[in-house]
């Protein structure tokens, strides 16, 4: 990387920067999605212990709740992508929630490994210009 | 006289192709963009696939049509995932050997710039010395 001239290497560094925003950008949304799935496995647990029969509010539209009763609780349609909805027991939900936290986690870490050697390229690309620049500065 | 249209063809030259070559970058970007779309689609219905096998022979799916939600059958569910991830693959395949087409373009086409720009710098140089 050293014999690379001034272009290059500022070429190199922002290449290096833009990437590495990147896999932030991605870090976050998998950390979302996380998150998101956490709280969805909180509302499982919470739902299985209410009993039949318990009085409800049930939301129509963001701002309109109705009220209602909870039917049977061990019954639950889990969203799996591209439209389809699978009906689970409510063990299986649970584990369903599990399996994809699980799967994101991995995910995150991968990403984060490759993540954290963009910064490292970047970081030394920055500190080569850097050098660069201090050898050519003097001269002038 | 000669070399100044001769000069001010090749420049004619030089900017259609440089359109062209413009152009080609445009359709690469946009199949980069086709692709990734696809991309992110095959691995969401691979997801749905994984889910799919996991299930009981009784159990139950349903499909979401607009508003209303259809059950369907297990094997059905199944054979229509697996059509549309077998479209898929061949979608993104097709669309990679356009991509290896258009960027064998636009290389040739970045080529033949050159050398035209090459031939108006000498034509320029020899005007020069004249």
């Amino acid at each position: 990387m050293e014999k690379m001239s001034l272009e290059q290497l500022r070429a190199l560094k922002e290449q290096a920067d833009l990437e590495f925003n990147l896999f932030q950008d991605s870090l976050n949304n998998v950390r979302t999605a996380t998150a998101r799935l956490e709280i969805a496995s909180t509302a499982l647990q919470d739902l299985s212990l209410r009993p039949r029969g318990k009085k409800m509010l049930v939301p129509l539209t963001a701002s309109l709740y109705v009220p209602g009763s909870l039917d049977d609780a061990d019954k639950v349609l889990v969203d799996v992508g591209t439209g389809y909805f699978i009906e689970k027991t409510m063990v299986e939900g649970k584990e369903y929630c599990e399996r994809k936290i699980n799967l994101l986690k991995s995910n995150y870490d991968q990403l984060l490994e490759v993540a954290t050697k963009k910064k490292s390229i970047a970081d030394e690309t920055g500190a080569i210009l850097q050098a660069k620049l201090k050898q050519v500065a003097p001269i002038q | 006289m000669g070399s100044t249209s001769a000069l001010k063809e090749l420049q004619r030259d030089l900017e259609n192709k440089a359109n062209d070559l413009s152009k080609l970058q445009k359709d690469i970007a946009k199949n980069h963009q086709v692709r990734k779309k696809y991309t992110i689609q095959l691995g969401e219905n691979e997801l749905v696939l994984k889910e799919l096998d996991l299930l009981n022979e009784d159990a139950n799916v349903y499909k979401l049509i607009g508003p209303v939600l259809v059950k369907q059958d297990l094997a059905e569910a199944n054979a229509n995932v697996r059509k549309r991830i077998d479209y898929i693959s061949t979608e993104l395949k097709r669309l990679d050997g356009i991509l290896q087409d258009l960027e064998e373009k636009q290389n040739s086409k970045k080529e033949a710039i050159f050398k035209v720009q090459q031939r108006i710098q000498s034509l320029q140089a020899g005007k020069g010395k004249a």
